[in-house]
C-alpha cells in the first residue's frame, strides 16, 4: 500500500544533505513555476491541466474527494514567487497560473474570483501541500495566512493531508521526461553537487521549453555519467 | 390547558437576604406552579444559602408552590460528591426527605441521576437529553419530568414533547432568562479578577446578573457567572409559546434574572392562559432587561440571534 | 507493571498509518458524518477506509476505536445506530459513545462490542461512571478535563473500569459535551453536529499588521504583528470583562501532561490519549513518536525526558491544565 519511494523521500529529507536537496528542489520548482505564465495562457493552462491529470492518477482518493467538493476557487499565493495558483475544486476541477502583482490578499480574492486565499512562503506552501509539515503549526506561527472561506481551505488541507506523503516535485518533474529519471539520482547524490546545479538554475533562459531542455540536459548528465567529477555517492548516505 | 410555569433556580450569587426576599415575593405574588431551589453553579456558594433553605422551602410550599431541589451541575471533588449524596435524600417520596409533598430532586449531573434511579425524579437542562431514545431510557429509570437543553431546535423539541406524552414524562422548555451555555472546573469570575478559585473572595457576588463579556470590538457577547458561562442575550420564547403548547410541551421555565421576576411570571402566565399575545409580551419584557432578547436556538440558528 | 496504553488520533487514513507507525497502541477515528465530534470538512473515514484501517492496524497489533460521540438527533436515530452497527461489523476494537440512548442500543444490539464512554459524556464522578458501567457495561471511561490528578486517583480507587485521560493537544476549559458556546455564536454545536467553532463561520481579517479572527460575526481575537495566533475557538478567544482584553477562559495553549506520567500511573490511569483528529499527519507522527519514547523510558524506570513539542502547539505554550489545582 505504501509507496517505497515516498519512504525514501522521507529518509533522504531527514538527513542534512536531504535538507539541502529539498531546498534545491523547492527553488527549482519555484523557478519552474515562475516560467509557466511566460508560455502564454493556453499553453500554461494545458501544462497545468496535464499536471493535474497526473496528480489525479497518482492520488485518486484525494482527487476524487476534491471533485466531490462544491464548486469553489482557492488562490494559493506564494509571497516569494512571481506566480500564484488558482485551484478550482469541485466537478470542474482546474489549475491556473496567475502572475502575482503587488496586490494584497483581499484584492487577490476579488480579482482572481477566489473564494479563499492561502498565502505564505513558497517552500512552506509546498511542504504543506505535500503533508510534510503541520499546517496548523504554520498558521499559529503566522507563517501562513488565510482569508475568505476558511472551511474551503480546511477541506483542501485535510484532503491533501489524507494522502500518504505526496511528492509534488517528483510528480511535476515526471511530466518533463528526463527530469523524472534525474530526480531520484539527484536525491541520492544530493550534497555539494547541488551548489553547481543551483548555480545552473540561475542561468535558465526565460522561455520554459528551452529552459527545461537545458535543465534536463544538466540533470540528465547527473543521471548518466557525472560531468565534472560529480561524486557517485556521498559518505554516510547509505546504499 | 394543563401547561405549567416553573421558576428555575437562581443561578447568580445573590446575598442571602436578597435571595430570601426574592423567594418570599415569589411565594406571595408570582403565578408560577413549581419553584426549583438550590445552588447549582458553585459548591463554594452553597453554605450561604443553606441556612435559609428550609425557611424558603416552607414559605414557598405554604403559598401552594410545588418545590423541587436542584442538584449541582458539575460534581467532581469529594466534597461536591458528598453534598450531592445528601441532596438526593431530600425528596418527598422518602420517609425523611426534607421536601414537602410533591417535592422532587432535579438531577443536573449523571451522578445525581444514578442515585435517583427507581424513584420519581426530574432531569435538569444541563443533562444531555437530545433524543427520544435517551428520554425513554430515563423514563424507564423513574424520571417524570425533563427540562430540555437550551440549544435544542423546534423540530427536536417537537419530537421529544410527543415522545414524552407517550412515555408519561413531562417535557419542559426554558422560555425566559439568559441561557446557560457552559460549565467549568475553572472560575472565570475569579480569573477575570486575577484570583484563584480557592481564594476567589466571592467576587461573583458583585454581579447579581452576571459579569458582562464583550468582544475586543466592544460587542456584548457572553455573561460570566463564576464557573458558568451564559448568553448575553436573554432567551425569550414568549411568542413561540402557542407553538410549544401545540407540540405538547408541558412545562415552561423562567430562569431568574436580577429584575422584576413577578412581572415576568405574570406576563408568561397571561400568554399561557391566552390572555395576552406572546410577541407583545416579549416587547414589554425586553424593555426590562439590559440585553437583547434572543431565540435563535429554537429557530435552529445561532443562539445569539433573534428570529422574528 | 503494565505500561500505559497510548491512544492516538487519526482524521485520515494517512494519519492513521502515521500514528500506527509512530507507536500507537490504539488509534481512534470517526466516520465521515455528524456522528462524531470532529465532523470537519475533508476529514474522517468512509466505511471502506475503516475496513482498511482495521486491516492495517491489526496487522501491526494496534487497535482501532471508532468515536460515535455526538448526541443522536431526535427523530433521526438511524445514522448513529448504523454507525454502531457498521463499527461492530467492521470488527473495530471499541466504540466511543456519549449518548445514553445510543449506549443502550449498542449494549443490547451488540453485547460483544466493547464500549468506551466518550469525554463528551463528561462523567466526572464515581456515581456517574458506575451508572454507565452498570446500565450499559461500559469498560472504559475517558475522563473529562475537569479533574485534578488526586481526584482521578480517588475516583480510580472506587470504580472498577479503566480510565483514559487526555495528555496532549487542544484543551477544552469547559466540561466537554456540556457546552453550547459554539452553538450560541454559530448555530452549530459539538453535541449536535460534531463541530466546535466551525470553519464555515470563521473569517480572518487583516487589520494592518494585526490579524483578527471572527466567529459567527463575533470578534474572537485580534493578534498583534508577530504575535502567535490560535484557532478562533470561542473559549480560546480574547474578550473584555471588566478591564482590558484578556484570555478570559483559556489561553491559546496546548495540554501537555508528559511530566505527570508518574502521578498518572500512581493514580491508576490505564490509557493516555492524544487529542487532534483534525491535525495533520506530520503533527500526529511527531507527537505520537515523542509520547512513545516517553512511555518506553518511563516503563524502563528512567526519568521521563523532556521532549520538545513546542513547535506543534497552539499559541506556542503548554499547560498541564486541570490536572493541577492551580489551573482553576
Amino acid at each position: 500500500m505504501r509507496d517505497p519511494d515516498a519512504a525514501q523521500t522521507v529518509s533522504v529529507c531527514n538527513s542534512p544533505a536531504g535538507e539541502r536537496a529539498r531546498r534545491f528542489e523547492t527553488g527549482l520548482s519555484r523557478a519552474g513555476l515562475g516560467l509557466v505564465p511566460r508560455l502564454g495562457r493556453r499553453a500554461s493552462d494545458a501544462l497545468l491541466a496535464r499536471l493535474l491529470r497526473l496528480l489525479a492518477d497518482c492520488h485518486p482518493r484525494a482527487f476524487e474527494a476534491l471533485r466531490e467538493m462544491p464548486d469553489a476557487r482557492v488562490l494559493i499565493e506564494p509571497v516569494d514567487a512571481p506566480v500564484a495558483l488558482l485551484m478550482r475544486v469541485g466537478p470542474e476541477m482546474s489549475l491556473h497560473a496567475l502572475p502575482r502583482g503587488a496586490d494584497g490578499v483581499g484584492e487577490a480574492l476579488g480579482k482572481a474570483g477566489a473564494d479563499a486565499v492561502v498565502r505564505g512562503p513558497y517552500d512552506k506552501l509546498l511542504d504543506l501541500l505535500e503533508g510534510r509539515i503541520d499546517g496548523d503549526a504554520l498558521f499559529f506561527r503566522r507563517e501562513l495566512s488565510i482569508s475568505g472561506d476558511t472551511a474551503l481551505i480546511l477541506a483542501l488541507r485535510n484532503t491533501l493531508d489524507g494522502e500518504d506523503e505526496m511528492d509534488l516535485v517528483a510528480d511535476a518533474a515526471s511530466i518533463a521526461g528526463p527530469l523524472a529519471r534525474a530526480l531520484p539520482v539527484l536525491r541520492r547524490n544530493a550534497g555539494p553537487v547541488l551548489d553547481r546545479i543551483d548555480a545552473a538554475r540561475r542561468l535558465l533562459p526565460p522561455p520554459l521549453r528551452r529552459g527545461i531542455e537545458r535543465l534536463e540536459a544538466r540533470l540528465g548528465g547527473t543521471a548518466g555519467t557525472p560531468p565534472g567529477g560529480l561524486p557517485g555517492k556521498l559518505p554516510g548516505m547509505g546504499a | 390547558m394543563t401547561a405549567s410555569l416553573t421558576l428555575g433556580p437562581v443561578l447568580f450569587n445573590w446575598p442571602v437576604d436578597r435571595w430570601r426576599d426574592f423567594y418570599a415575593r415569589i411565594a406571595d405574588e408570582a403565578p408560577v406552579d413549581t419553584v426549583i431551589v438550590g445552588e447549582i453553579v458553585c459548591f463554594k456558594r452553597a453554605p450561604f444559602f443553606a441556612e435559609a433553605m428550609g425557611e424558603v422551602i416552607e414559605r414557598l410550599a405554604a403559598a401552594g408552590k410545588t418545590v423541587w431541589l436542584a442538584s449541582p451541575i458539575l460534581v467532581g471533588s469529594e466534597r461536591e460528591r458528598s453534598a450531592m449524596r445528601d441532596l438526593v435524600r431530600s425528596d418527598a417520596t422518602l420517609p425523611d426527605g426534607g421536601l414537602p409533598e410533591g417535592g422532587l430532586v432535579e438531577a443536573n449531573d449523571m451522578g445525581a441521576l444514578a442515585l435517583l434511579a427507581g424513584r420519581p425524579h426530574a432531569v435538569g437542562p444541563t443533562i444531555n437529553v437530545y433524543n427520544e431514545a435517551t428520554l425513554g431510557w430515563m423514563a424507564g429509570r423513574g424520571a417524570v419530568a425533563v427540562s430540555l437543553p437550551a440549544e435544542l431546535p423546534a423540530a427536536t423539541v417537537a419530537v421529544l414533547a410527543k415522545a414524552g406524552r407517550e412515555l408519561g414524562i413531562e417535557t419542559e422548555v426554558q422560555v425566559w432568562g439568559r441561557a446557560p451555555l457552559a460549565i467549568s472546573a475553572r472560575c472565570y469570575h475569579a480569573r477575570a479578577h486575577g484570583l484563584h478559585k480557592d481564594g476567589c473572595q466571592f467576587v461573583c457576588g458583585n454581579d447579581p446578573d452576571g459579569m458582562p463579556v464583550t468582544t475586543m470590538d466592544g460587542q456584548p457577547f457572553l455573561t460570566v457567572n463564576g464557573t458558568q458561562t451564559m448568553s448575553h442575550g436573554c432567551l425569550c420564547l414568549a411568542a413561540e409559546m402557542p407553538a410549544l403548547v401545540a407540540m405538547g410541551v408541558d412545562r415552561f421555565r423562567l430562569s431568574p434574572q436580577a429584575m422584576d421576576m413577578v412581572r415576568v411570571a405574570e406576563a408568561f402566565r397571561a400568554v399561557l392562559d391566552g390572555r395576552r399575545d406572546g410577541a407583545e409580551v416579549a416587547a414589554e419584557l425586553g424593555g426590562l432587561i439590559d440585553a437583547p432578547l434572543v431565540n435563535g436556538f429554537y429557530h435552529d440558528t445561532a443562539g445569539a440571534l433573534r428570529v422574528a | 507493571m503494565d505500561n500505559f496504553e497510548l491512544i492516538c488520533p487519526a482524521g485520515t487514513p494517512a494519519a492513521l498509518r502515521a500514528a500506527v507507525d509512530a507507536g500507537a497502541d490504539a488509534v481512534y477515528l470517526g466516520f465521515r458524518d455528524e456522528t462524531n465530534a470532529r465532523n470537519f470538512p475533508g476529514l474522517n473515514f468512509t466505511r471502506q477506509d475503516v475496513a482498511d484501517a482495521v486491516d492495517y492496524a491489526h496487522a501491526r497489533r494496534v487497535e482501532v476505536y471508532v468515536a460515535i460521540n455526538t448526541y443522536p438527533q431526535a427523530g433521526n436515530l438511524g445514522p448513529w445506530r448504523k454507525a454502531v452497527d457498521d463499527a461492530a461489523r467492521l470488527k473495530v476494537d471499541a466504540v466511543i459513545l456519549a449518548d445514553p440512548g445510543l449506549l443502550d442500543y449498542a449494549a443490547k444490539r451488540h453485547p460483544d462490542l466493547r464500549l468506551h464512554l466518550s469525554v463528551q459524556a463528561s462523567a466526572a464522578n464515581v456515581e456517574a461512571i458506575r451508572l454507565y458501567r452498570e446500565a450499559f457495561g461500559v469498560r472504559r471511561v475517558v475522563l473529562p478535563r475537569v479533574l485534578t490528578v488526586p481526584e482521578i486517583a480517588r475516583l480510580n480507587a472506587e470504580i472498577d473500569i479503566e480510565t483514559e485521560v487526555f495528555v496532549f493537544g487542544g484543551l477544552c476549559p469547559m466540561a466537554e459535551g456540556r457546552c453550547s458556546l459554539s452553538s450560541y455564536a454559530t448555530g452549530l454545536s459539538p453535541n449536535k453536529q460534531g463541530v466546535c467553532s466551525p470553519a464555515n463561520h470563521v473569517r480572518y481579517e487583516q487589520r494592518g499588521g494585526a490579524l483578527a479572527s471572527t466567529l459567527g460575526g463575533f470578534t474572537i481575537n485580534v493578534f498583534g504583528e508577530g504575535e502567535q495566533a490560535g484557532y478562533p475557538t470561542l473559549c480560546k478567544g480574547r474578550f473584555v470583562a471588566g478591564e482590558g482584553p484578556a484570555y478570559l477562559f483559556e489561553e491559546p495553549t496546548s495540554l501537555n501532561a508528559m511530566d505527570l506520567l508518574p502521578e498518572l500511573k500512581a493514580a491508576g490511569v490505564r490509557a493516555l490519549k492524544i487529542e487532534g483528529r483534525q491535525r495533520g499527519k506530520a503533527y500526529i507522527a511527531a507527537v505520537v513518536r515523542a509520547y512513545r519514547e516517553a512511555l518506553e523510558t518511563f516503563a524502563a524506570g528512567r526519568p521521563v525526558p523532556h521532549i520538545d513539542l513546542q513547535a506543534m502547539v497552539e499559541g506556542g505554550t503548554q499547560t498541564t491544565g486541570a490536572y493541577t489545582r492551580a489551573w482553576r
